[in-house]
């Protein structure tokens, strides 16, 4: 099992390292995506190894000086991959865009890096307009010609099928293990389910599923109900992972994850596409303006979700005591959600607590004081409702 | 022989230890400052405090730390954080108390209560000294005003001036150009305790206003710092006797309902705690005087 375990970790922790010797390996090229909601599908169906651009923990250096400071660390962080040549590897980069930062990252790649082949398409921000289906079709139609353009291939409606059903299987892998993980059946670190979505994120996906079998098989399960001190839903951090320390520490600290909506979490894994849809790019069309059904994402426009409400059933459903919301700094859509969400858990009296992250780095100490306490409050607040009781 | 309970703040510029009785009564507190996370004020604080119970070392039965250094202690049976141990030591000394300031040496934390007393929700400073005792001490040191002197002084103020810089060092380079355009010290130190009340108000926006407001920690001994914070907040702070053994004495509390959930009758491994005390007093580099403060004793009964 650990060597299974292992190989994810060692993709998730140098993805470009991996993504190279594949392209040595087998002589395929590799398409860049940028989170959150590019359909990777499509890249996969031209036969080239889909690959999601990640925030590198380096030191932002000649990248600095091209974008603002207040931008969120996962864009200054790729704007600085490509000003240090650290992407040359990726034949292409294509994107559909979810929010302004990404949009100027990308102008800056451009202007900064001409040669650089970066395109992006607009879905439509706004999820359940009468016309939201249509435009998205009509997008991702013009997302595959321009994709054809750029390597040279012709996507076969055939391609595209099999490639939804083996990204639907990978979806289907991981979503198991956190739903095994959820109950107790087994014992994952959130830093290793972290590793298992990012993998996903740079990996073959078939290769990536024959790994996820192998795992789910040699994992020991437990049919003894879950025993977590302090379970906790972690929330947030969009576009890129949290740093795998922090969710150490927050483990070390006494507390559980169950579950989590983190975009190198579940939120990458929640939604399938319908298989039974005729036209694969109708059944990823649907799929993305479905998405906010299962995990709300604050980049998109949905007057019929609210993130705030999914999360108190989410944390509820998983039978966490509290939310540990990691926000970005500087990330503007979660900054826009984050009072609310706030507003909503004291509202109705579910322990919250939030930690800003920055690419340079958090204050560890701090953080572990703030989760300690935070954990002791619930234990404390728990042992107060027995008495009670 | 009674059984007697230990709470220690390892604070990170003081050292803070109260002892109870296995009744719930104060023997000693006892305050320590030595700098940075020193061993050396822990047990100057502890000689004290045990100076000060008349009590032998095999007479304590239970070890609670918290602070800055809380981890760094093997003696302690465990640990709590700073938050959890103020709060409650706060409530122990003002029953009605519905919010918490503590401003320490290197964080500054708000914390709520709910009716029944526990924890709501806390804020705490982010990333750095910005409202903290430590961004007193460095500001001291740039007016050349001892530190215990700066609340006097800055109420001598007829005016303050703003000092805008968030960071203790950039803080420092603002005053030590305002000294350099002639503006009096009183008005500068009135400036500097200005912004500490400004960024706890941010904090306590965070977690919500809830009077009555306890102040804890070093700096609720520092007149001009209550002042300008009451202004902000435009309410009175409660500053009890003992604001500063706040989490020493919350500490203990919960090691004396360890003691209380659990027998009464000396466990086996009770001796350990007492070996472990002697260990740690027992360093060649004794300090005198034993305890660098004595607190007034606080009278409360757990
Ligand atoms: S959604 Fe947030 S993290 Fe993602 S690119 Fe925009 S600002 Fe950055």
């Amino acid at each position: 099992m650990n060597t299974v375990l292992d190989k994810f970790a060692q993709a998730a922790q140098r993805p470009y390292e991996h993504v190279k010797a594949w392209k040595q390996e087998r002589g395929v090229k590799a398409v860049g995506t940028l989170p959150m909601h590019f359909p990777a599908e499509i890249i996969h169906a031209t036969g080239a190894l889909p690959v999601i651009v990640q925030e590198m923990p380096d030191a932002i250096t000649s990248g600095g000086g091209a974008m603002y400071p207040f931008f969120c660390g996962y864009t200054r962080s790729i704007v600085d991959q490509v000003t240090e040549d650290q992407l040359g590897f990726l034949d292409a980069i294509m994107f559909t865009d979810h929010c302004v930062q990404l949009l100027s990252a990308a102008d800056v790649i451009r202007i900064s890096r001409p040669e650089t082949t970066i395109h992006f398409h607009q879905l439509i921000a706004s999820l359940r307009q009468p016309w939201s289906l249509e435009s998205s079709v009509k997008t991702l139609r013009e997302l595959v010609a321009d994709l054809e353009e750029v390597l040279g291939v012709v996507v076969t409606e055939e391609a595209l099928r099999h490639s939804i059903s083996v990204f639907n299987e990978n979806r289907r892998l991981i979503r198991d293990l956190y739903q095994m993980r959820r109950t107790g059946q087994i014992q994952l670190r959130a830093s290793q389910m972290q590793h298992i979505v990012k993998s996903s994120m740079v990996m073959d996906k078939e290769t990536h599923n024959a790994l996820l079998r192998e795992l789910i098989a040699s994992l020991k399960t437990s049919t003894a109900p879950r025993s977590d001190e302090v379970a906790i839903f972690v929330s947030g951090h969009l576009c890129h992972a949290p740093r795998p320390e922090i969710l150490d520490l927050i483990e070390d600290c006494g507390a559980t994850i169950v579950d989590d909506d983190l975009y190198t979490g579940y939120r990458y894994v929640s939604t399938d596409v319908d298989a039974g849809i005729g036209d694969p790019i109708v059944a990823l069309a649907t799929a993305y303006i479905r998405k906010n059904d299962n995990v709300p994402c604050p980049t998109r426009i949905d007057p019929e979700v609210d993130w705030e409400e999914w999360l108190l059933g989410a944390v509820d459903r998983c039978g966490a005591q509290g939310l540990v919301v990691l926000l970005v700094k500087f990330c503007e859509p979660h900054y826009f959600a984050y009072p609310r969400i706030k507003a909503a858990f004291e509202r109705n009296e579910v322990p919250h607590l939030m930690i800003e992250t920055e690419h340079d780095g958090v204050a560890m100490e701090n953080v572990r004081t703030k989760v300690e306490s935070f954990v002791e409050m619930i234990k404390v607040q728990r042992a107060a409702r027995a008495v009670a009781a | 022989m009674k059984s007697h309970v230990l709470g220690i703040d390892f604070g990170s510029t003081t050292a803070k230890v109260v002892i109870l009785d296995e009744d719930g009564n104060t023997v000693a507190s006892c305050v320590s400052q030595k700098g940075a996370v020193s061993d050396e004020g822990v047990r100057a604080a502890l000689r004290g405090a045990f100076e000060q119970a008349g009590i032998d070392l095999s007479a304590v039965v239970r070890v609670v730390s918290t602070g800055y250094g809380r981890r760094m202690l093997d003696i302690a049976d465990r640990t709590i954080t700073e938050i959890t141990c103020h709060a409650r030591g706060a409530r122990a000394l003002v029953p009605e108390a519905r919010l918490v300031i503590d401003i320490g040496g290197q964080d500054s934390k708000v914390i709520a209560l709910d009716r029944s007393g526990l924890v709501a929700r806390f804020a705490m400073n982010d990333r750095c000294a910005a409202g903290t005792g430590k961004f007193l001490e460095v500001l001291a040191r740039a007016v050349n005003v001892e530190l215990e002197d700066m609340g006097a002084e800055a109420l001598k103020a007829e005016d303050t001036v703003a000092i805008t810089s968030m960071c203790a060092t950039f803080a420092e380079t603002e005053v030590i150009s305002l000294l350099a355009e002639g503006r009096p010290k009183q008005v500068i130190l009135a400036g500097v305790h200005q912004s500490i009340a400004s960024r706890t108000v941010g904090l306590v926006g965070r977690v919500g206003k809830h009077d009555p407001i306890v102040m804890t920690g070093g700096v609720a001994q520092n007149i001009a710092a209550v002042h300008f914070l009451e202004k902000a907040l435009e309410t009175r702070l409660i500053i009890p006797t003992g604001a500063q053994i706040a989490g020493a004495l919350g500490a203990a509390l919960f090691a004396l309902d360890d003691l209380r959930s659990a027998s009464k009758v000396k466990r086996d491994d009770d001796d350990a705690v007492e070996a472990k005390l002697e260990q740690l007093l027992a360093d060649p580099q004794r300090c005198t005087p034993a305890c660098g403060k004595k607190e007034t004793p606080v009278t409360f009964k757990g």
